[in-house]
């Protein structure tokens, strides 16, 4: 029971990630509706910026992992 | 199939290579069912492209077209973001891209996907980072890429080599995670709704998570190299 609670913790890191992304979106998508020219560019930072938010979310998973392994 | 009270054990089984069949050779050689399903991949992706090469004309006809379009467009994003010297790292580019595609969302055909296997992730991103400090090297000599450790103050020298450890753990861990949790993910909800449900979420978990998995791979890749060859 510990274990789950532990690793249920672990994973709310996904919060910080997914608030993270969300703002990157919304400001990407405000970006783009007023300069859709360049929106070859704002795609990549967006694309970048997220890869690197949701990274965290996976290190959670990954620690989740870990903790239902090795301390059951 | 995966329930609550036997996850520790079937994570743990999932995460060892399974051996998908023994060569009789030696004292046996054992291949692991990534390695098994790459070269799979591998024959789908060399025979068409052989085929398709084998008589190229000035004007392209049938199958040539579409082998253009994913050449063209690779090139397209290599030279984008990497700038003048695009055509050295384009076919790098191309075949990790093409691999990574197959390869994350090959789940779909029932085979497991060889980067599920954390050796997998592994070697891709040491063949990434290799790939960037060569380029590095190769752009700025052994001198250049000695001395960016200290650019631009000399006190963040351990941070840049810590960089240098950091980038292809994250890049590893990043997609080894992805397609893992995806994996995780799906099996539960065939446990609890096997019905209909997981059709639909099979798309996003396995066709479109495997393709941003895979461009993300590919753009930081792309992103590093851009970065030390400047």
């Amino acid at each position: 029971m510990g274990i789950a609670i532990a690793a249920a913790i672990a994973v709310f890191t996904g919060i910080g990630a997914g608030i993270g992304i969300g703002m990157a979106t919304s400001k990407a998508v405000e970006s783009v509706a007023r300069q859709p020219e360049a929106a070859n560019d704002i795609n990549k930072a967006l694309l970048l910026g997220s890869a690197l938010a949701e990274a965290t979310a996976i290190y959670g998973l990954v620690i989740a992992i870990l903790i239902i392994l090795f301390f059951r | 199939m995966i329930t609550v009270e036997n996850l520790p054990e079937k994570l743990m089984e999932e995460l060892q290579p399974h051996i998908a069949f023994t060569i009789p050779l030696l004292e046996g050689i054992a291949v692991p069912q990534s390695i098994a399903v790459t070269w799979l991949i591998m024959l789908i992706l060399v025979i068409p492209s052989m085929a398709v090469t084998r008589h190229l004309k000035t004007v392209p006809t049938g199958a040539q077209n579409y082998a253009e379009l994913v050449v063209g467009f690779i090139n397209g994003f290599v030279k984008g973001t990497v700038g003048q010297e695009w055509r050295v790292f384009a076919p790098f580019l191309g075949t990790l891209a093409l691999y990574l595609s197959l390869a994350n969302t090959i789940s779909i055909f029932g085979f497991k996907p060889p980067t599920k296997d954390l050796n997998v992730t592994t070697a891709l991103s040491i063949m990434s980072i290799t790939a960037v400090i060569a380029a590095s090297i190769r752009f700025k000599g052994l001198k250049g890429w000695l001395k960016h450790f200290s650019e631009p103050l000399p006190f963040i020298l351990p941070m840049n080599i810590l960089e240098l450890f950091i980038r292809p753990l994250s890049l590893c861990m990043r997609l080894f995670g992805n397609i893992l949790g995806s994996f995780i993910i799906m099996e539960l909800i065939y446990q609890v709704i096997p019905l209909a449900l997981p059709a639909i979420l099979s798309i996003y978990f396995d066709i479109f998570d495997g393709l941003i998995q895979m461009a993300v791979f590919v753009f930081l890749t792309t992103l590093y190299i851009k970065e030390a060859i400047e």
